[in-house]
């Protein structure tokens, strides 16, 4: 009777775990189309119950979310606030679902989405928040470098900080249309499956502008 | 001129907040908190959107590095151009006091001149959080019928650095070492201004003979104690040095020759920390000393005195404040704080051959309440008890505000309070039989933030009681009113790297105190006031560029002689622009000590206009001279930099 208990319990996990899985797909699935402030909202929410499979995915799409709220709304330094702050604590929640010494591409990821999560708390106020958290966002965004040099995600969000800083602190276009360029070409075909394949769509639309 | 190099050096700093450490403790503020904010102007380092900042508020165009001065630039000020203060809503200079963790900065500025503004004392940049109230300020603070100026003082800096600046009137350097710790800091500052080589290239209307002179030196010292306290030492010396000639306004043969010289010393120590079970304590004292000499004569074509019209006038006044307050949080952002503090003042002097002496011992002892009544619906309640010695009077001063948060996330507020202030010392010198006089506010008021764009609209009615009439004797029979209503725009959004705000300032005010025979609108009193302030930073040429603009209808000028008014008018209108432009840079790139530097230099009065702030009688009131500006623009040009130890791993290894 035991045995049986245990069996369908696991057979019960095992389905939910799998069941989890498909919600997570699905999100991720919506997340590739998803554009306006709401439609990350909506996500955030569901990626934030959705568990699934690694369990560090679900975190970090919901801080991802978070953050793309907040690079939505750059203008509107009265509303980012609330969305950093939750970013912040579920991308440190994913990193804590890491072994740091094993994942380092997965961590690179984590530590990418960080560094945009730290670059919207900049646009709260730049000049009473940019001093802290425009370094701690390169910090965060140098770890992910590190890490694995060559991620995507990571030179995309280089890309967008030598775009948008001024030339005498370090910007530059000319850098920045290169970086975005070759994100984009380890992007051509990026999948579709859980692990993190955004990047295209951004790329594409920071190259338009700097042409 | 004296310029604001820290100003400019702010800017710098701030322009290159990318890569910048800053160990501002985090905002916990949920988006939808209720903030009480009638009456107030808040310049916090935690300001968000388009909420101004300090560097927002001082770095206004034209504001000498006076505070005073930059704040004119928010709604509820006048223009004044012939003296220093604030003037907030039909009240005076005086009626405004300034405070410095929680202690009264009881001179903020160097000694008056006739006719002409003086410079503050104590540098804008020393503060993290600014609250400019116009009306119905918390039970806290007290001895303010019109404004209170509420400052907290930064608490450790950044980095270990030191900085330097070289304007031909202005030279300043100073440093500020950061323990490897992170846990204390110190740091000192000395500035010279002779203002003589520039007067003698720009000419000015006075004649100065002496100066004008004005130096400085500050020392602070800042500890981290336990978790979470903070202990603060500041410590500001200044001297200053203004001897000048005017032609004397009853002959015109003669000059008159005016000097005034004096020594500050303003000290202030801090401690504020968080207790067990949700207290905290913040405390504060202060010492001050002052002596100022004041000197008047009528002089001949050959500066030889001439008989008549000699003033002398010798005043030390000690000042020393203590306050401790003590805070309970309670769930939903809820507080009750509790506190006292004790104000001694001592005067001594004379004026020509009469003695003056003058010891009042003033206690307060106050209690305030943040109330959470529904989600967006948040009051505060105090209550404020003084007794003045010298008055030999105790008054209760009770104040209120409520603020309504609408469901679009705008806000509504209104505050409600009595303020009581004693009579000036130069009136107590002469009569001690005087009592508190008062004002009570009636402030109504609507926020909204969004889009980085802030608009604010508030309308008040102010009544004063028992203001000092100098006729037929000292007393306080002199009353009045005023009311009005005030707008601010600011747009951080609309065009990219362009910050710019609007205000309309109208005032409708009236008062029967001095030596007015009747009711009158008070000669300081402008009925519409509008100031534009513009900030670009254009980022491909690192140049920044300040422009500040202020217009106000004509004031009321009276010739009050033996009771009855001679003459009466209005002025010109004053109409006045600003231009300050700094190009950032750095010289020595890649040292270790990498620094931030520029150039810089600004005009006030850009268009030449001519300004009138009002007139000069003789005595028997044939003679009647305009009261300008000493000069139609002024000028400065200069350089200035800062070098600092990139301590950015410092930062990340103690905050990671």
């Amino acid at each position: 009777m035991k045995k049986l208990f245990i069996s369908a319990l696991l057979f019960v996990s095992g389905y939910s775990t799998h069941a989890q899985s498909d919600a997570l797909q699905a999100a991720v699935n919506k997340l590739d189309q998803a554009k306006t402030v709401s439609d990350y909202t909506q996500l955030e929410k569901t990626f934030t119950g959705a568990g699934g499979s690694p369990a560090w995915l679900s975190p970090y799409y919901a801080a991802l979310c978070n953050a793309k709220i907040g690079f939505l709304l750059q203008d509107d330094g009265d509303k980012i606030e609330p969305y950093s702050e939750r970013g912040e604590q579920q991308a440190k929640q994913a990193l804590a679902l890491l072994d740091s010494t094993r994942q380092r591409r997965e961590l690179a990821e984590v530590y990418t989405v960080l560094s945009m999560i730290y670059r919207t708390k900049v646009f709260i106020n730049p000049m009473t928040y940019g001093r802290k958290y425009g370094m701690l966002s390169q910090q965060m965004l140098d770890k992910a470098m590190a890490l694995e040099p060559q991620n995507p995600r990571a030179l995309y969000v280089a890309a967008w900080v030598k775009y948008y800083t001024p030339r005498m602190w370090g910007g530059d276009k000319e850098k920045a249309k290169q970086l975005a360029g070759e994100s984009l070409a380890k992007l051509a075909n990026p999948g579709t499956d859980v692990y993190p394949h955004w990047g295209k769509a951004e790329d594409q639309l920071l190259l338009s502008k700097i042409k | 001129m004296k310029t604001g190099f820290t100003f400019l050096l702010l800017t710098a700093i701030t322009a290159g907040a990318q890569n910048k450490p800053d160990t501002t403790i985090k905002s916990k503020r949920a988006l939808s908190e209720v903030v009480i904010s009638a009456g107030t102007f808040e310049a916090s380092d935690k300001a968000k959107g388009a909420s101004l900042t300090p560097i927002d508020a001082v770095t206004v165009a034209g504001s000498n590095a006076d505070i005073t001065q930059a704040l004119r630039s928010l709604p509820g000020a006048q223009q004044i151009g012939e003296q220093s203060g604030l003037f907030v809503r039909g009240g005076t200079g005086d009626e405004t006091r300034q405070f410095i963790d929680g202690t009264l900065l009881k001179t903020p500025n160097y000694p008056a001149v006739p006719g002409i503004p003086q410079y503050a004392r104590i540098n804008p940049f020393l503060f993290k959080g600014i609250l400019f109230s116009s009306g119905g300020y918390s039970a806290l603070y007290g001895g303010a019928m019109s404004s209170a100026l509420i400052m907290e003082s930064t608490d450790l800096p950044e980095k270990t650095s030191a900085s330097f600046s070289v304007f031909p009137a202005n030279l300043g350097a100073g440093f500020q070492h950061l323990a490897q710790n992170n846990k204390s800091s110190y740091g000192a500052n000395l500035n010279y201004s002779n203002q003589s080589v520039y007067n003698s290239i720009v000419p000015q209307k006075p004649d100065y003979y002496a100066g004008p002179a004005y130096a400085d030196g500050n020392f602070n010292f800042r500890i981290r104690t336990g978790k979470t306290g903070i202990l603060k030492l500041y410590s500001n010396w200044t001297y200053s040095d203004v001897g000048m000639r005017n032609p004397d306004i009853d002959s015109s043969l003669l000059n008159y020759t005016y000097r005034v010289r004096g020594w500050n010393s303003y000290n202030n120590i801090s401690f504020r920390s968080l207790l067990a079970h949700n207290w905290k304590v913040e405390s504060g004292a202060a010492y001050s000393s002052n002596e100022t000499n004041t000197a008047g004569s009528l002089t001949d074509w050959k500066n030889t005195p001439v008989p008549g019209k000699t003033g002398f006038r010798q005043i030390r006044s000690d000042f020393a404040q203590a306050r401790i307050v003590f805070s309970h949080f309670f769930p939903k952002g809820q507080a009750l704080r509790i506190g006292g503090e004790h104000f001694y003042t001592h005067d001594k002097g004379h004026s020509n051959d009469s003695a003056l002496t003058l010891t009042d011992q003033l206690s307060a002892l106050f209690a305030e309440g943040d109330i959470y009544l529904a989600p967006n619906l948040a009051a505060k309640a105090g209550i404020r008890a003084e007794y003045a010695s010298v008055l030999h009077k105790a008054v209760v001063a009770p104040r209120l505000s409520m603020a309504y948060r609408l469901p679009d996330g705008s806000q509504f507020n209104i505050a409600y309070g009595v303020f009581y202030q004693e009579p000036l010392n130069d009136w107590l010198y002469l009569q001690r039989n005087l009592t508190f006089s008062s004002a009570t506010h009636y402030v109504l008021n609507y926020t909204k933030k969004a889009h980085n764009r802030f608009f604010r609209a508030e309308a008040y009615y102010k009544k004063y009681s028992e203001l000092v009439k100098t006729t037929p004797d000292v007393n306080n029979n002199g009353h009045g009113y005023a009311q009005g209503i005030e707008f601010f725009w600011r747009d951080k959004k609309s065009i990219k790297n362009l910050d710019y705000w609007i205000t309309y300032t109208y005032l409708d005010t009236k008062r029967n105190d001095l030596n007015n025979p009747y009711t009158l609108r008070p000669a300081y009193a402008s009925s519409h006031t509008t100031t534009v302030a513009i900030k670009k930073f254009f980022q491909d040429i690192s140049t920044s560029v300040n422009v500040s603009w202020a217009f106000a209808a004509g004031r009321p000028y009276y010739n009050i002689k033996d009771g009855s008014i001679t003459d009466q008018g209005t002025t010109r209108t004053y109409n006045i622009a600003n231009l300050h432009v700094a190009y950032l840079c750095s010289f020595f790139k890649h040292w270790k000590w990498k620094d931030f530097s520029g150039f810089a230099m600004g005009v006030n009065n850009i268009f030449g206009t001519q300004q009138i702030f009002g007139y000069q009688y003789s005595a028997n009131g044939s003679n009647k001279q305009p009261v300008a500006l000493p000069a139609t623009r002024g000028y400065f040009i200069g350089v200035f930099m800062s070098f600092g130890i990139d301590r950015t791993d410092d930062f990340l290894n103690n905050n990671l």
